[in-house]
């Protein structure tokens, strides 16, 4: 079954292939069932090949060789497939959540003209992200990496008519390309100092082989590999484009929030826990910054008033969490969140994408409320949905979100705290985006009131899977405390090897699992009462700055782009204009004349041509018996 | 060895056709099968032969090793592709048809003899078997003046350089007492014969010009230009790869070891090449003389493998023939669909066909050199060999330079047809089928520039 | 052997007679030209730039288009006769090459049929269209 890898990246591609060459002439509902079947299939593999990877009888990872990709001279880059714990746990969440999606998107693209254009690039979405994470070595990573922020940006400016949109998918390719310069030489480094980008290659010589720069060599590699993380999985500083990529369709949304694309840093990290253990100075950056998002972006979470930004907001906050947990050692903690959250964050999404749905297109929840009367399955899974991300006991999100402020707290209890704090304001702002959303009076338009209603099943149906994944998804990973056996880390132990194990008193551990969770219904309990009713009064003082997120953007532009812009009209002004242009069209003006000048040696005559070549024989004669030797 | 007697029988078959057969597009069909039959022969030979021993026949004058029969089946394949995408334009050319076929054949002869010649006569005979046919082939539309130009003027210098030929290969028997090219091994002792020297010299401008290396260079516009336009196609590629692989396999078996000796002089004239093919295309007006500037520009290039005495040259000239003769032909192709062969000619092809037009920007991408395509790789191929000698990084800076200008007149064809307004004339409509080969023959350039290794599979 | 050993005492000395010659085969037709260039005496007139016709005036160009025929058949008498030539070598060696040498001659013979066969069908003999 493993040596099928291949199938699983394949179809999506065919899905794309078919829909991308015949979108003028596929109609609608054939390319959604196109779209929708290729990411089955490969869900299918997908599982095939977990059950296998997951039975005792497998060993070690299988590497399954397609074809040589690069083999110049000492550099040999083979084009494989590696099937492990790891890889086969992202396919499932990848195909799976991808696959809901797809199904979503039937419905909800309906309307569009350019749907089988979108599934197309839906299909090479998830294409790319299948090549990121089954790739061998670091190269085919990069592939699918690249490919990733590629179909970002198709997919961001999918509505490319409205200038906003085409500027925010900018936003996020280059902003994904500040990233992919990190990655790039983290790669190099890899290369040249061990020779080879296969995992499994570059593991093995880690430990025994110092680099060209001793042990400072894992630190650079890693800070390298984690400015990719930074850029893909929306950390500060590069975190700004995702709040923006709002702008694309919101099954999209869901699929690079939840599934895929931003939980491709936690991947490569995760993947190279090897070199993340030997650089322990670098595991501490990314604690630090893994932190410093979840706090602050849960902090401008609490004022947006955008139903998509605050989901945006809240998934910057919980990818801080996942990179906290990184930093402190817990990669398996990592994954396990990156998981749970898949199915809550995409379950949100889509719920909110189901709400947009109903209201027409609007998206300020100010304008919204009550609407858990019309659409009831909406309703309660979008509920199901804030009670995981909440930590609400029962519900997955406790166990992963737990998992991390455990760890975090055996790693460093200050830590912790914080952490906490970032928990508490998560709970705040789901619960106020609920309580407002579906809760109290309408306050939309009277056209408005009269269009609700619940969406189609082909909407219903892929809440309703997630929000139960969303509920039993935990499972995979009790706590210490209730079951010695955590499935989910004993599942990943032969390919990700956390830093350091860590055991507390069952005490202590009831103890956190009581606060965090006790605070959480507090908080609950407290955005019911603040947020009956909305005001509109415009914000003021801190409020006014948590609502402008900080002026980040404003600060970037600022301090990044406008002096980056007047720096190049300056430069093209007096540097290119005159200097440049004139050195270029010189070149161009000098072998024109050149080129004028040797034209008239063809004269026609053969008698001519002959002469020359004689000539030409005889000053070669000269050169070979009287000229310089080698 | 079979490959050479069926080219000869299929020649002759191919000529006896054409008194029996009088409809010009049964000709054609009987043509391309006879063609996809020669690379059935080809693939049975180069499966048939084991990898390890060349064979050797009439007295060891010819060795068949493993690189000359993949060379004859990449050949005859390019040869395949040819006479699918041109076969319709030679029926234009004149009432001969069968017999343009047959002289066709008779030039595959003269290049499976080319790839490999172990014998100094052998390569004479093979440089003639390849020549004679094309000085008919040039003058094949008797009633057109510049065709008939081309073809005295292509006899005439042809001859000439024959002369030099057949004077390098006496005094190399007269230095050695020899005509076996592996025998010339010879040629390591210290003290250099100067007749043998001279030879040497005598022989590399007799095949410089046979690849149209500069200063030899000076028939090469006129020829290609006069020729009928398929023909020119022909001529540019294949001949011009052949030639070229024979040249390197004299040059790497006999003369390798006294590299020294000459490479100096070939750097000259690879210099001088590269710089009259670029310099010459800038200045042109028709497309068609500028391919053919460009055909010596790209000679420029491919002489980087003969300078480069390694195993890399091998691999990097199988790579560039290859991928510079399909790019070519499928240029050349698409001109011939074309009314007007200036600059202008193009103009306005992408709205009108955009199709057609996409394609030549490919091929002319892989002149060029662009990433992803052939034409790339045969260039990284043909530098990286001369890097490993570790020599004439001058020249490799030079190459860089002029194929930076190349960039500009191969350009102006893709400015022309996107971004100049106009009414690009077409003969004829082009039909389906010949846009599904344009298409193949594009996939094939750029799968050449990804995967390049697939050329090397059987070496 | 010898070849090898013959090969390596030559130096470019040896060759100097012969580059003498040159020089002096060059030289002399060098100043034998330039001899009578300077010494000769010059008289331009129209008469010395027309053809000269036995005294009479010329009349009409010399170069008179003339029927391609006469070329191929020559040119073909010429080929085949060429050809042929190559028998007497093989009747000379007849019994020494034996019968490989027989098919071999028959099968160039048989080429040889070829061609002729093949110039007769395109009608190249036939003097009369």
């Amino acid at each position: 079954m493993t040596q099928l890898v291949y199938l699983i990246p394949l179809f999506p591609l065919i899905g794309f292939l078919i829909n991308g060459l015949g979108w003028r002439t596929i109609p609608k509902t054939a390319a959604g069932i196109i779209g929708s079947l290729a990411i089955l299939a490969s869900f299918v593999v997908s599982v095939g090949i977990f059950f296998e990877v997951n039975s005792p009888s497998f060993h070690g990872p299988v590497l399954v060789h397609l074809f040589d990709f690069i083999q110049t001279g000492k550099l040999y880059i083979p084009f494989t497939f590696q099937v492990d714990a790891l890889s086969t746990l992202f396919l499932l969440i990848i195909t799976g959540v991808g696959f809901l999606i797809h199904v979503y998107s039937t419905s909800y693209m309906h309307h569009d003209e350019g749907m089988v254009k979108y599934f197309a690039f839906l299909n090479l979405f998830v294409f790319s992200m299948l090549l990121l994470v089954l790739g061998a070595n670091y190269l085919v990573m990069f592939i699918g990496w690249e490919g990733v922020g590629l179909c970002s940006y198709l997919l961001i400016g999918f509505w490319f008519k409205n200038r906003d949109y085409t500027n925010a998918a900018k936003k996020a390719f280059v902003m994904n390309r500040i990233g992919d310069l990190g990655f790039l030489v983290g790669m190099m480094m890899i290369l040249f100092n061990y020779g080879t980008l296969s995992y499994g290659e570059f593991f093995g010589k880690l430990g025994t082989v110092p680099g060209a720069l001793g042990e400072n060599t894992y630190n650079w590699i890693a800070v390298c590999l984690f400015i990719g993380a930074i850029g893909k999985s929306a950390q500060i500083p590069l975190y700004t484009w995702l709040p923006d990529a709002m702008a694309g369709p919101t099954p999209v949304s869901a699929l690079i929030h939840a599934a895929t694309m931003v939980t491709a840093g936690i991947y490569m990290i995760a993947r190279s826990s090897v070199l993340y253990n030997l650089a322990p100075f670098t595991l501490h950056i990314v604690a630090i910054i893994g932190l410093a998002t979840a706090i602050f972006a849960a902090t401008v979470a609490i004022k947006q008033y955008d139903i998509k930004k605050v989901l945006a907001y809240s998934t910057v906050s919980q990818l801080g969490f996942m990179f906290l947990a990184l930093g402190v050692g817990a990669y398996t903690t990592a994954v396990f969140h990156v998981m749970t959250h898949a199915f809550f964050k995409a379950l949100l999404f889509l719920g909110s994408g189901s709400v947009i749905h109903a209201m027409g297109g609007e998206q300020d929840i100010r304008l919204m409320g009550g609407l858990g009367k019309k659409m009831r399955i909406t309703q309660i899974t979008f509920l199901i949905g804030c009670l995981a991300i909440s930590g609400i006991p029962g519900f997955s999100g406790f166990f992963s979100k737990d998992e991390i402020l455990a760890a975090t707290y055996a790693h460093d209890p200050i830590l912790y705290y914080m952490a906490l704090a970032a928990a508490m304001m998560t709970a705040f702002y789901m619960f106020r985006l609920y309580f407002l959303t579906f809760t109290g009076k309408f306050r939309g338009t009277h056209d408005q009131e009269h269009h609700l209603h619940e969406s189609p099943s082909a909407m219903t149906i892929p809440l309703i899977v997630l929000a139960i994944l969303s509920v039993v998804g935990g499972y995979v990973g009790l706590p210490a405390v209730i079951s010695e056996h955590h499935a989910l880390a004993s599942y990943l132990s032969p390919v990700v090897s956390n830093a350091g194990e860590h055991h507390m008193a069952a005490g202590t551990e009831w103890l956190l699992m009581g606060l965090s969770s006790g605070l959480s219904v507090v908080m609950i309990i407290y955005a019911f009462t603040a947020n009956k009713v909305p005001s509109f009064v415009p914000n003021t003082g801190l409020a006014k700055l948590l609502e402008n997120k900080w002026y980040v953007d404003e600060i970037y532009d600022a301090v990044i782009v406008r002096p980056l812009a007047a720096l190049s009209g300056l430069l093209d002004k007096f540097v290119e204009k005159s200097g440049i242009d004139g050195i270029v069209n010189g070149v161009g003006k000098g072998v024109r004349y050149g080129s004028d000048r040797i034209r008239m040696l063809q004269t026609g005559q053969v008698g001519f041509y002959i002469f020359v070549m004689v000539l030409g024989i005889v000053a070669l004669f000269a050169i070979t018996f009287f000229g310089v030797k080698l | 060895m079979k490959a050479i007697i069926a080219a000869t029988i299929l020649g002759i078959v191919m000529m006896f056709a054409g008194l029996q057969m009088k409809n010009k597009s049964s000709v054609v069909t009987l043509a391309i099968v006879l063609a996809f039959l020669l690379l059935g022969v080809n693939i049975w030979d180069l499966v048939a032969t084991p990898a390890t021993a060349p064979v050797g026949y009439f007295n060891n004058m010819l060795r068949i090793d493993r690189y000359a029969l993949w060379f004859s089946t990449l050949m005859t394949g390019v040869t395949v592709l040819y006479t699918l995408l041109v076969g319709k334009e030679i029926q234009k050319v004149g009432v001969h048809v069968a017999e343009y076929f047959a002289l066709i054949f008779f030039i595959l002869c003269g290049v499976y003899i080319l790839s490999c010649y172990n014998n100094m006569l052998m390569l004479f005979l093979g440089i003639e078997i390849l020549s004679i046919p094309q000085y008919i082939l040039a003058g094949s539309d008797k009633k057109n003046l510049k065709s008939s130009e081309a073809s005295l003027k292509y006899f005439l210098m042809g001859a000439f350089s024959t002369g030099i030929l057949l004077m390098g290969i006496t005094l190399l028997y007269g230095a050695t007492g020899s005509f076996n090219i592996v025998a010339y091994s010879f040629l390591q002792s210290d003290a250099l014969n100067p007749l043998a020297l001279g030879g040497v010299i005598f022989v590399m401008i007799a095949l410089g010009f046979k690849v149209s290396a500069a200063p030899m260079h000076m028939w090469t516009p006129d020829v290609y230009d006069g020729s009928p336009t398929p023909f020119t196609a022909y001529m540019a590629t294949v001949v011009k790869a052949s030639a070229f692989f024979a040249f390197i396999r004299l040059f790497q078996v006999s003369f390798g070891s006294i590299s020294s000796q000459w490479t100096v002089v070939l750097s000259v004239i690879t210099a001088a090449t590269l710089l009259i093919g670029n310099l010459t295309a800038v200045f042109q007006q028709s497309v068609k003389r500028m391919l053919s500037y460009s055909s010596i520009a790209q000679a420029g290039f491919m002489l980087f493998a003969v300078l480069a005495v390694n195993a890399v040259a091998w691999q990097g000239i199988i790579i560039y023939a290859v991928a510079y003769s399909i790019a070519t032909i499928g240029i050349f192709t698409v001109l011939m669909k074309l009314k007007d062969y200036t600059y202008d000619g193009f103009n306005g092809l992408a709205k009108k066909e955009p199709l057609l037009a996409f394609v030549t920007t490919i091929f002319l991408f892989s002149l060029a050199g662009i990433p992803l395509t052939g034409g790339f790789m045969a260039k990284y191929y043909v530098i990286q060999a001369v890097m490993v000698q570790n020599q004439f990084l001058w020249l490799v800076i030079f190459g860089l330079l002029m194929a930076a200008i190349s960039v500009y007149y191969y350009f102006r064809v893709i400015i022309a047809m996107y971004f100049k307004e106009g009414n690009a004339e077409l003969h004829a409509p082009v039909t389906q089928g010949e846009k599904v080969l344009l298409v193949i023959t594009c996939g094939l350039v750029i799968l050449i520039g990804i995967f390049p290794q697939l050329l090397l599979s059987w070496i | 052997m010898n070849i090898l050993m013959l090969v390596a005492t030559n130096t470019p000395f040896n060759y100097f007679p012969v580059v003498l010659q040159l020089v002096v085969a060059v030289g002399f037709v060098v100043v034998m030209m330039a001899a009578t260039h300077l010494l000769g005496p010059k008289r331009r007139t129209k008469d010395k730039l027309i053809n000269f016709e036995s005294g009479i005036p010329a009349i009409g160009n010399a170069r008179q288009p003339m029927g391609i025929k006469y070329f191929l058949v020559a040119i073909l008498f010429v080929l085949f006769d060429v050809e042929v030539i190559f028998f007497y070598p093989y009747a000379v060696n007849f019994k020494s090459l034996g019968l490989e040498g027989f098919y071999a001659v028959l099968l160039f013979v048989a080429f040889f049929f070829c061609g002729f066969y093949y110039i007769i069908k395109k009608g190249a003999l036939e003097w009369e269209d």
